[in-house]
């Protein structure tokens, strides 16, 4: 922690509460790894539609049934974290539209209704161009879906470390991180190297930049705030700086390196090692992203 | 009708009385706080002082409690106090999170969010807030910002210059004032807090032969 670092001035808190615990702890990772799932399925599936539209028609079933699993996966999290649970439903019938929980919990369930759509043209009309004209609704509704929780970040005011303008890149960027890492291994050895290569490519590039972020914020966000410098020292020497490194190799480093590896030497095997690693280490990065800004005192 | 509260921190000598006020006032659960007075050492022995700092919700003009909440469970009454109804809050931990000044927690009996209210039921009813009543040196001052002959507003007036609000930076515009306070007082990150050194910390973490 920062303090005093003047004998005259040296200061220390002798009575005081104990500091609140972590609030949005795992339950919210699981909630925000989910969604990123959920969504970036979708933009993945998308781009394969539009891009190889002879070759990719079988992920249709499939993107649709797995981004309704990791919806309500996410909305399943979202509820029971809350205190009051069964309460869930004054969102709708007492809506605040200040509040991006409000705006989150109307889009997604705004989302998960086209999600439904796209099933039942697909499984029961079985007609892609019905698929197709929703998927395209869906995924423009996925974008902000994805950006909800950046804004419910950015609304939170005593937590100085997370920012809009970064937490929006990082929201999109994890979720065309797990879309393609989720795409690769549903795919299997279906793709044709074309689309393998495209998909390495998203997940590479992705890594990347959300790496670059993390890394901007980790070497120069102190030098703006001394709360984020507080925050930041959890993970600089802090309890939490081995979680934070073993996310950000497995969810970041690992993937760029395997990429490489699989495009240089056509390895489909290094490119869904490099998905799962991406998924996992996804979960860790977020988490740990989640939980610091809790650790730091408020008063 | 603008309400506000001002600490003289000149004054307040750190009995805790607005404390156990508020805790009897407002039933508030162990473990759980509307107010409390934070002690905070300064200076290195034998040239040391303590300093006491009550700390309540803030009840800002710009409340991220208010903002951030998805059900408008908190909310502005007329007289500017920020309330909570907590029939309707679905307990999401939103204010918690957007609250700079750590004013906000979860009721652990009706695990709801919960904070200062400065006694909106008692002001409804023409009384001062239990922590005013109950302080022995009229640290607290509690009155109508918009009027000018109002006691908050003179005291203001009269200590032009040393009056704080804390992380004024945030942009919250709080309703909640300090005479004599300072970096140490109002910065939470301008003190130690050293494991075991708080009443309320896990105390076998105090080494032995400690400080106390």
């Amino acid at each position: 922690m920062v303090h005093e670092t003047l004998a005259a001035t040296n200061a220390i808190v002798v009575l005081d509460v104990a500091l609140p615990s972590v609030f949005w702890g795992w339950i919210i990772t699981m909630n925000m790894w989910a969604k990123s799932i959920g969504t970036g399925i979708i933009f993945i599936a998308f781009f394969l539609l539009k891009k190889y539209p002879e070759q990719t028609g079988f992920v249709r079933f499939p993107a649709v049934v797995i981004s309704i699993v990791f919806i309500h996966l996410f909305l399943f999290f979202t509820v029971i974290d809350l205190h009051q649970m069964f309460r869930f439903w004054h969102i709708f019938f007492y809506p605040h539209l200040t509040s991006a929980i409000t705006i989150g919990a109307w889009m997604a369930t705004g989302f998960v209704g086209l999600l439904f759509a796209m099933a039942y043209a697909i499984y029961l009309k079985k007609d892609e161009a019905m698929y197709d004209k929703y998927l395209g609704w869906t995924t423009l509704l996925a974008i902000p879906v994805t950006l909800y929780t950046a804004g419910l970040m950015a609304e939170s005011t005593a937590r100085e470390l997370w920012q809009m303008p970064t937490e929006s890149a990082q929201m999109i960027l994890a979720a065309l991180l797990a879309g393609s890492a989720t795409m690769i291994l549903l795919g299997g050895n279906k793709f044709s190297d074309a689309i393998k290569k495209d998909l390495a490519l998203v997940l590479g590039l992705s890594a990347a930049a959300a790496f670059i972020l993390y890394m901007s914020e980790y070497i120069f966000g102190g030098m703006k705030a001394e709360e984020v410098a507080a925050t930041l020292a959890f993970i600089k020497g802090g309890e939490y700086t081995a979680m934070f490194w073993i996310g950000q190799v497995m969810a970041f480093l690992a993937p760029m390196a395997l990429v490489c590896l699989s495009l240089k030497n056509k390895s489909y095997y290094l490119l869904k090692i490099a998905a799962v690693s991406a998924l996992v280490g996804l979960w860790v990065s977020k988490h740990v992203w989640l939980v610091i800004p809790q650790l730091l005192n408020m008063s | 009708m603008q309400l506000g509260f001002l600490v003289d921190l000149h004054l307040c000598m750190g009995c805790k009385g607005c404390e156990i006020a508020c805790k009897v006032e407002n039933e508030v659960p162990l473990s759980t706080w509307r107010l409390r007075v934070k002690y905070v050492d300064v200076g290195t022995f034998p040239e040391t002082k303590r300093t006491f700092t009550p700390l309540r919700c803030n009840h800002c003009a710009n409340a991220p409690c208010e903002r951030i909440c998805p059900v408008s469970a908190l909310h502005y009454l007329e007289n500017g106090i920020v309330n909570i109804d907590k029939e309707r809050c679905i307990g999401c931990a939103g204010c918690v999170m957007a609250c700079p000044y750590g004013a906000i927690y979860i009721d652990p009996q009706t695990q709801t969010a919960d904070k200062c209210t400065y006694c909106a039921h008692r002001v409804a009813s023409a009384m001062m807030p239990s922590c005013v009543v109950a302080c022995p040196v009229q640290a607290n001052i509690f009155g109508d910002l918009d009027d000018p002959t109002s006691d908050i507003s003179k005291y203001i007036q009269q200590h032009q210059g040393n009056v704080q609000v804390r992380k004024p930076e945030k942009g919250t515009d709080p309703h909640h004032f300090y005479v004599g306070g300072g970096n140490v007082t109002l910065n939470p990150l301008a003190s130690f807090r050293g494991e075991g050194h708080n009443l309320f910390n896990n105390l076998k973490h105090i080494p032995l032969g400690g400080h106390h």
